[in-house]
């Protein structure tokens, strides 16, 4: 068993954990924030994306353990109290959701990006979302909905 | 422009479900927790076909925190499942037909107990020799893997005489095409969850595309009565077909029926992977004969479908492939067939389409060769042959109405016109070659020849609040968003206004699957219906209190008003108050069953649906010759949908079914026995996405609610026809199997004799 300190959408928490226990199951199993997805557990289809100190990771290949110290956004911590995030309205209202089984991943990977990017080109959103496998919408409205997003985002829309 | 007459259909409107999605706050079945929920876990029998001498659970029994191993025995009703034919037990006796049959279930207190578990289950088989392709199965002398043997079905279509006709062809072409299985692989694996309420009604939360259907299987495999099992839809990630047959539902309600505690069983991507259907192996021989101007003659098809060890929906596929053998072209001598046969691979079912893709990998196929034979266009041999109305199809079947095929040609031939001109000519590295391609398709919504009909229920309350309840399982693709649209159109109200009430055996009435591209189409039927027959009696209570006749009002605001009168109005919830002191009600049931002939047993002969989707997709592709990699620039699909009730859920479908259908082209591959994980497994990603020009077509179907079609597989089927076709352009060598992955496009390079460009 391993102690970590980690902060999570904002609220600090402080478990103890397995040492195997992987950040998907630290979330999922014992926070019960379930926005977060498993879709195949050795990171290929991104439904597990989460957001660690900014940086966008598979939560299903990461350990509990290296959680210690990191501040995490999972999709339950996108929208502010007063509202969605920019990234959130973009996809209702640019139908980039179909199942919505791979939308918190895809969610989470392109906030990570909008941080670092502003204002990213299509190259950039490809390359990002490469890791993020949906089935049912073909991309298309998804890439409409992530350049929204930062259009949003750059306007001020921002989250917080 | 003209101003559409309709305030809610062709709008799109926000998705009904789309606010918990991305919150992260919908419950898909792996997110509902149960309080106390045990694990269940299936031991798989990891052999193709044996017989089981015995099972011995005492070892596994013993392990603390092991509650149950169930086996066959166990089974209090019909250990057989199959929504065509019932071949498939939830729980192996006799004898195993595949890797992935359960043999035994074991419920214990947690996952880690139960895997503990599957491995002290001692079953002693003998195994029987396995048959892993369709020559082994049809082979004198192979084992019956079934006790009726190894061909489940056969369809034929037959029509003039095939046979005599070729004799006056000028151009015949004669080709065999195969194609692989290929993994569903929507993004939630397949999980479920259940309870016992204090009623003690099993209550099963499912990832389905049919809750109905589960719930009839359940309650005749526990042999209860039908009030006793209640299957609710969980949100659901995806279902392409798969989720149509029962994963977990079977296992869930027998560990509810015994040990009446909350249970929960989440399949891994691996057990997914195994134990649910894949789209049918197919080979397919066809021969087609047209005049010297390039029309169509004659067609000769012998198709051979591998359904596995089960039948699923195999009779369907083998069904489709032969109906729309001919695609979306009159040919008046036709000779069909397309056989189903068992063999122990996991078994294959229904995947967008049902057998329809592959049929169109061959017809499109053959009628580019016979163009290029001809020196004709491609896309004028496609206006020369396309069904228009009036045409009488391969079944006997005279297309009446709402035959957009042409529309759809027309719509893509200016991109076709200067690609042929410009794209396909401009320099580019002499190891890329460029090449263009058309994929024609047609499809016929709903269930072939056979009633499949869909009820709905609609409610006013005495506040005047309106709620739909529908048994359509909306699995992504957005019916319920689409069905509140259809009420909300003929009450004048705002779609979000009606309340839904969705896939819940408990409160809805059967809609039939989603699947077949029906939903739009029946149910949307069914929901106006009901919610006409609820306009009516709002009318006539209208008629009492604004003393004007029914054809002098319109439903406006969620009121009732004299026609542009705002003045004169009476609002819902006194109107329903009204009826309801009257004594009449303010529920109405609505139903609609397209209209179908049966199939002759014989020809084939016969009306297998009430109407149709048509589409035309042209491909953009660039091939390497150096590496044999494919890159698809660029598709314009035009899809003749009946009428839009949601433009951009139409656009979703198109380019969805066309990322699928990049993946049967190019990439997909389902090997049994060795693709295990999603490492695998390539579905394409984003990078591999051409941009997309949809076109809407909108060729209003009399039969249809507000003119409505289809869409959700017409959207995949042109798809990988086109690709092929735009890749025997680039390279001027043509490939027969799909998928055309690297290797088969570079050796296809280098017979063609790009590999050394001059």
């Amino acid at each position: 068993m391993v102690n970590i300190k980690f902060k999570i959408n904002g609220q600090k928490k402080a478990l103890n954990i397995h040492d195997d226990m992987t950040a998907l199951a630290v979330i999922r199993s014992l926070l019960k924030l379930t926005g977060t997805k498993e879709g195949c557990g050795i990171g290929e289809c991104g439904a597990c994306t989460i957001n660690v100190d900014g940086k966008a990771v598979n939560s299903c290949l990461m350990l509990g353990a290296q959680l210690d110290g990191t501040t995490v956004v999972t999709v339950e911590g996108l929208a502010a109290k007063d509202g969605l995030a920019p990234v959130q309205k973009a996809f209702i209202e640019n139908h980039g959701v179909q199942c919505g089984f791979c939308t918190p991943g895809i969610l989470m990977s392109v906030n990570a990006l909008l941080q670092e990017i502003p204002d990213p080109g299509h190259e950039e959103i490809s390359k990002t979302l490469a890791g993020n496998l949906c089935r049912c919408t073909g991309y298309s409205q998804i890439f409409t909905s992530v350049k929204e997003a930062a259009r949003l985002a750059g306007q001020g829309d921002q989250h917080g | 422009m003209i101003k559409s007459q309709y305030k809610s259909i062709g709008k799109n409107i926000q998705r009904r479900d789309v606010s918990g999605k991305i919150k992260g706050d919908s419950q898909f079945c792996a997110d509902i927790e149960l309080k106390d929920s045990i694990s269940l876990k299936v031991l798989r029998s990891g052999r193709h076909h044996a017989v089981i001498e015995n099972i011995d659970v005492a070892e596994a029994m013993k392990i603390p925190g092991v509650l149950k191993v169930f086996t066959a025995r166990d089974i209090p009703g019909e250990n057989l499942m199959g929504i065509i034919n019932r071949d498939q037990p939830l729980l192996a006796h006799g004898k195993v037909r595949s890797k992935a049959d359960p043999v035994a279930l074991v419920a214990a207190l947690t996952d880690d107990i139960a895997l503990k578990a599957l491995k002290a289950v001692d079953v002693t088989y003998t195994d029987l020799v396995p048959l892993l392709d369709i020559e082994d199965a049809l082979a004198e002398n192979a084992p019956k893997i079934h006790e009726k043997g190894n061909t489940l079905f056969t369809r034929r279509i037959i029509k003039g005489d095939a046979k005599t006709a070729f004799e006056d062809c000028h151009s015949i072409v004669e080709k065999q095409y195969k194609t692989l299985a290929i993994e569903h692989n929507y993004i939630e694996p397949d999980a479920g969850a259940g309870f016992v309420d204090e009623d003690g009604t099993l209550v099963i939360y499912a990832s389905t595309q049919n809750p109905h259907y589960d719930h009839q299987e359940v309650v005749n495999m526990l042999g209860v009565e039908e009030s006793r099992v209640r299957i609710i839809q969980a949100v659901t990630g995806g279902g392409f077909g798969s989720k149509l047959d029962l994963n977990v539902q079977g296992f869930i309600g027998l560990a509810l029926y015994h040990l009446k505690r909350p249970v929960r069983y989440i399949y891994t991507r691996e057990e997914s992977y195994l134990a649910t259907a894949k789209r049918h192996p197919f080979i397919i021989d066809m021969k087609t004969g047209t005049d010297k101007n390039g029309k169509l003659i004659a067609i000769k098809m012998r198709a051979c479908c591998n359904t596995g060890a089960y039948g699923s929906y195999g009779i369907a596929v083998a069904t489709r492939a032969a109906v729309h053998g001919t695609g979306p072209y009159q040919i008046e001598h036709v000779d069909l067939e397309c056989s189903c046969v068992y063999t122990n691979l996991t078994f294959c079912g229904a995947m967008r389409g049902f057998g329809t893709p592959q049929a169109a990998f061959a017809h499109e196929s053959q009628i580019d060769i016979h163009a290029q034979k001809l020196g004709i266009d491609p896309l004028e041999i496609r206006i020369i042959n396309g069904l228009k109305k009036g045409s009488i199809n391969g079944t006997g079947q005279k297309l009446t109405d709402s035959v957009g095929f042409h529309d759809c040609l027309k719509s893509v031939k200016p991109y076709y016109e200067k690609a042929s001109k410009d794209w396909v000519k401009q320099k580019t590295s002499p190891f890329i070659k460029r090449g263009i391609g058309l994929g024609g398709m047609w499809y016929g919504i709903g269930n072939t020849g056979v009633q499949n009909p869909s009820t709905a229920r609609i409610e006013i309350d005495l506040k005047g609040r309106v709620t739909l309840f529908t048994g359509c399982a909306d699995i992504g693709q957005g019916s319920t968003t689409i069905l509140s649209q259809i009420a909300a159109e003929v009450l004048g109200i705002l779609p979000e206004q009606v309340r839904m009430v969705v896939g819940d055996t408990k409160l809805t009435a059967n809609a039939g699957a989603t699947s077949a591209s029906r939903q739009t189409y029946i149910s949307g039927n069914a929901v106006k219906d009901a919610a006409e027959k609820l306009a009516s009696v709002l009318l006539t209570a209208g008629v009492n209190k604004l003393k004007v006749s029914k054809s002098m009002l319109e439903f406006k605001d969620h009121c009732i008003r004299v026609s542009g009168n705002p003045n004169k109005s009476v609002d819902f919830a006194w109107l329903a108050q009204r009826i309801h002191a009257k004594g009449g009600s303010l529920s109405w049931q609505g139903y609609f069953d397209p209209e179908t002939i049966p199939f002759d047993p014989e020809t084939g002969q016969g009306t297998p649906y009430s109407t149709y989707a048509f589409a035309c997709q042209l491909a953009f592709v660039e091939a390497d010759v150096l590496t044999g990699e494919v890159n698809v620039k660029k598709i314009v699909a035009a899809h003749d949908v009946g009428k839009a009730v949601h433009p951009e859920n139409v656009i979703g479908q198109i380019c969805g079914g066309i990322a699928m259908g990049v993946g049967f082209a190019l990439m997909e591959e389902f090997e049994f026995g060795k693709t295990e994980s999603m490492k695998d497994y390539h579905i394409p990603t984003c990078a591999d996405m051409p941009e997309v020009i949809p076109i809407i077509v909108e060729s209003d179907e009399p039969t249809g609610p507000f003119g409505a079609k289809g869409v959700g597989e017409p959207a995949l089927i042109p798809t990988a026809p086109a690709i092929l076709n735009a890749l025997n352009n680039a390279l001027g060598k043509r490939i027969y199997n799909l998928p055309a992955n690297l290797e088969r496009v570079l050796k296809a390079s280098i017979e063609s004799g790009h590999f050394s460009p001059k």
